[in-house]
């Protein structure tokens, strides 16, 4: 029990110069207490081989069986999932050169289970949506619950790829959530994923700030605690700051000599034993938070 | 956004409902009967069934949904019901402005007959054995409504511009004359597993698959059955005995300020709500013995009962009820004897109209949930309430606004409109408030069935503190009025 609780504070998460992106990003549901049956906070699990470690892939294989329960440790990820369609809305209505809603494709990376993939698939302003995941098991969960559903069959397709060897065309939205937080080098993963933005469209993902109040929610509440969370699900050390990724961003516009990424938005939520999640401005400072960037070019 | 929102598209497409049936065929060489996918599959086209539908359909965000009716019974009757302006049908709600309000906003108020609604403006109840009155000073209470406490409608008026209106809107299947069978699950194929979705088989073979099975089906709602959900409660061993009833006038109130009366008699309440001109709707709740006799008896011995039902002591009543015939006579005899302040009650009662004397049990049932995976009850085949508070169809339209407020959000989220998940909504706003409603009505109708001992004295304090605490008796009206709490 100390020496998980010690494990979050690593020298090379607190080395991390704050210009940089951390080495490792890290969401994941900050949420403290809940309801019947708290759960887990991991939803998503990483995609690429390369930038997401072995140890996160299996970790989040045994947890397929009960991606799909409502009750169960994914639960407050189903609670999340409509904030993802509301956090999309908002950023796409915020510009006026945005992909027309009326027909969006998407890539959704570390798709899990396709709780985010299935329900983008439904809405009749969807044309396609990729969901790609590193875990063959969760993939296979995905496509197994898929057919629960006729109307997805034409929308919806899943691929077991690592985001560096997947072959797709751009698309209007690519969509990362709770994902990064599990990646070895997240700045690597990010100049992967941002390849499949086409001019017009955004990034639009979710994570958690790393914080001393997400430390004690995600890691020493939910974990150590509640024990609501399987352990070894957070690494406290992965989170990234809102901040590190605009940095990021800002970054690749000076690289590139001109402003591809617009301005980032951000939007902060918490998780309300009861309720479910709420936006709470400002919360994206200390624990779950959605992060959107629009490419201009 | 929203207007993106409004392009309509097939949740379920015609495709998709092909690729659903050709393993079925394949795996099944005596081709039997093809199942048809449907996001909403609705069993029955009662006010609440026709209601969700029209909600669903009136709304551009969900009006892309593949729906289904299935209904025991010949609808083309009803939609084209009409009767001439001095007839009216024996069934008879009380449409909270609520209802009303919702009925506007999904176009069916507007279909309906509205020279056969009434609107009425007070309220007057008494105890039979005290003489205990609860006043009610709607005006001061329920400034939102105006002054309009409810609307007296016939079912069928409402029933019949529900389906005008979803006829003007098109796009629902309609099985009508058709009764459910049976309901299974689907079956897994190659390509799909639907083995979590319900299937309706109806009576000629055809099979509906249904994404959300709604249960609109009533009291003995073979919905409910199916998914297994349970419906706890009691038989009041009460009978509701209706009639449509002409009165020497008006009412005391005129043409624009419409009374409604209600009278706590031991037996239990009997109510007279107005109806357009010099007709009211009697709802009596009694005996089962009283019941069948009121509807032996003559035209004129009936009416004698009625008026009596208002006026005489409750013992006066009780022995009428033992006679196999000649109540008028008694009925005008014991007049003589009785000092009545006639303002108080409703107007004589001069006929019974032909034909509508008719009498329900009376139950109370409430489901143990109103959803199971990919099943949804509304209206009575969630709760069946004892009718002293007219509520039971109002409670039905409030199931169906939250119902289709929970769809819609569904749809917009891209969830599965089926998953208990998403239906979670409907359960908390609907459970809880109809709970405390069902229960306020049965306390009701308990404490007023008591003719004489320790009871008595105590409601008749009872009414009086009632009349006194203000924000008690604001709390009853709004309940009666659907406004405030959002009960209804
Ligand atoms: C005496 C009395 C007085 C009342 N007064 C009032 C009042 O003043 N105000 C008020 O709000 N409410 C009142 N109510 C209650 C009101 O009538 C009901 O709450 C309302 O009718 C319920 O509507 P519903 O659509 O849920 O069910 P229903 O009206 O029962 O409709 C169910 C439908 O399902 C169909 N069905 C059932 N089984 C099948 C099957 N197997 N296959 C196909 N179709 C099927 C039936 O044919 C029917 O059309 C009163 C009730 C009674 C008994």
């Amino acid at each position: 029990m100390r020496s998980s609780l010690l494990r979050p504070a690593t020298p090379r998460a607190l080395l991390r110069r704050p210009s940089q992106p951390p080495r490792r990003l890290l969401p994941l549901l900050a949420h403290p207490s809940q309801q019947p049956n708290p759960p887990p906070c991991r939803p998503h699990s990483t995609t690429t081989t390369s930038s997401v470690n072995e140890t996160e892939i299996s970790h989040f294989s045994s947890l397929a069986s009960s991606w799909w329960d409502p009750h169960g440790p994914s639960r407050p990820l189903h609670l999340m999932n409509p904030h993802r369609h509301d956090f999309i809305r908002s950023c796409l209505s915020s510009s006026p050169t945005s992909p027309p809603y009326s027909s969006l494709t998407y890539l959704d990376i570390g798709c899990g289970g396709g709780i985010f993939a299935e329900s983008a698939a439904r809405l009749p302003a969807t044309l396609s949506i990729t969901g790609i995941d590193a875990s063959p098991v969760i993939i296979s969960v995905a496509k197994s619950h898929a057919r629960r559903d006729p109307s997805l069959a034409q929308k919806l397709s899943y691929l077991n790829s690592p985001i560096e060897s997947l072959v797709l065309p751009p698309v209007d939205i690519v969509t990362c959530f709770e994902v990064i937080e599990h990646v070895d080098y997240p700045s690597q993963f990010l100049g992967e994923l941002i390849k499949f933005v086409r001019p017009g469209g955004w990034v639009v993902m979710s994570t958690i700030a790393r914080t001393w109040t997400s430390w004690v929610t995600t890691n020493l509440v939910a974990e150590d605690i509640l024990k609501m969370v399987p352990k070894g699900t957070h690494d406290w050390g992965k989170y990234l700051h809102e901040y590190e990724l605009r940095e990021w961003f800002s970054k690749e516009n000076s690289r590139e000599g001109k402003k591809v990424w617009g301005d980032a938005r951000v939007m902060g939520v918490v998780f309300v034993p009861g309720c479910g999640w709420k936006e709470v401005k400002g919360s994206e400072k200390i624990g779950n938070y959605f992060f959107g960037v629009q490419r201009l070019v | 956004m929203e207007a993106l929102l409004r392009r309509r598209a097939v949740y379920v497409c015609q495709s998709c409902v092909r690729s659903a049936r050709q393993p079925l065929w394949r795996n099944y060489s005596s081709a039997p009967p093809r199942p048809d996918i449907y996001d909403v599959v609705c069993v029955g086209g009662g006010p609440a069934g026709l209601s969700l539908l029209t909600a669903l359909r009136a709304n551009p965000i969900t009006s892309h949904l593949r729906v289904a009716l299935v209904e025991a019974q010949d609808l083309s009757k009803i939609r084209s019901w009409s009767l001439p302006p001095t007839k009216f049908s024996n069934r008879c709600s009380s449409l909270t402005p609520s209802s009303v309000k919702f009925l506007e906003q999904i176009g069916a108020w507007e279909h309906m007959a509205r020279d056969r609604v009434q609107p009425y403006q007070e309220m007057q109840v008494w105890d039979g054995v005290s003489g205990a009155r609860i006043e009610f000073d709607w005006a001061g209470a329920a400034p939102n409504t105006g002054t309009t406490i409810a609307y007296m409608t016939e079912n069928l008026n409402l029933t019949s511009g529900l389906l005008k209106r979803l006829e003007e809107l098109g796009g629902v299947s309609t099985f009508d004359n058709a009764r459910v069978e049976n309901i299974t699950h689907g079956e897994e194929t190659e390509e799909l597993d639907l083995r979590e979705w319900p299937v309706v088989q109806l009576s000629g073979g055809k099979q509906l698959s249904a994404r959300l099975l709604v249960g609109a089906d009533g009291a003995n709602s073979p919905v409910r059955s199916f998914a297994n959900i349970e419906a706890k409660g009691w038989d009041y061993n009460r009978h509701g005995v209706v009639a449509t009833v002409e009165l020497e006038g008006e009412g005391w109130g005129g043409e624009f300020t419409k009374i409604a009366y209600q009278r706590f008699l031991p037996t239990g309440p009997v109510a007279m709500l107005p109806m357009p001109g010099k007709y009211s709707t009697l709802v009596w709740s009694t005996t089962p013995s009283n019941a069948a006799l009121l509807k032996s008896l003559s035209p004129k011995d009936f009416t004698a009962m009625v008026n009596a039902a208002f006026t005489l002591s409750t013992v006066d009543l009780q022995y009428m009820h033992t006679q196999k015939s000649g109540q008028e006579e008694e009925y005008s005899w014991r007049m003589e004897h009785t000092p009545v302040d006639h303002r108080a009650v409703p107007q004589v009662v001069t006929g019974v109209q032909e034909g509508t004397v008719a009498s329900f049990p009376l139950k109370l049932r409430h489901a143990d949930t109103y959803v199971a995976e990919r099943v949804a009850l509304v209206g009575d085949a969630a709760h069946t309430i004892h009718p002293l508070a007219g509520q039971g169809l109002n409670q039905g339209q409030g199931d169906v606004q939250s119902l289709a407020k929970t769809i819609e959000y569904a749809v917009t989220h891209g969830q599965d409109i089926g998953v208990g998940m998403s239906l979670e909504s409907y359960v908390s706003e609907r459970y809880a408030a109809n709970h405390v409603l069902l229960g306020v009505c049965d306390k009701l109708h308990k404490l007023y069935s008591f003719g004489s001992g320790p009871l008595v004295p105590l409601r008749s304090l009872g009414l009086s503190a009632v009349n006194a605490l203000g924000p008690l008796k604001t709390f009853v009206m709004n309940q009666a009025a659907g406004n405030g709490m959002k009960v209804f």
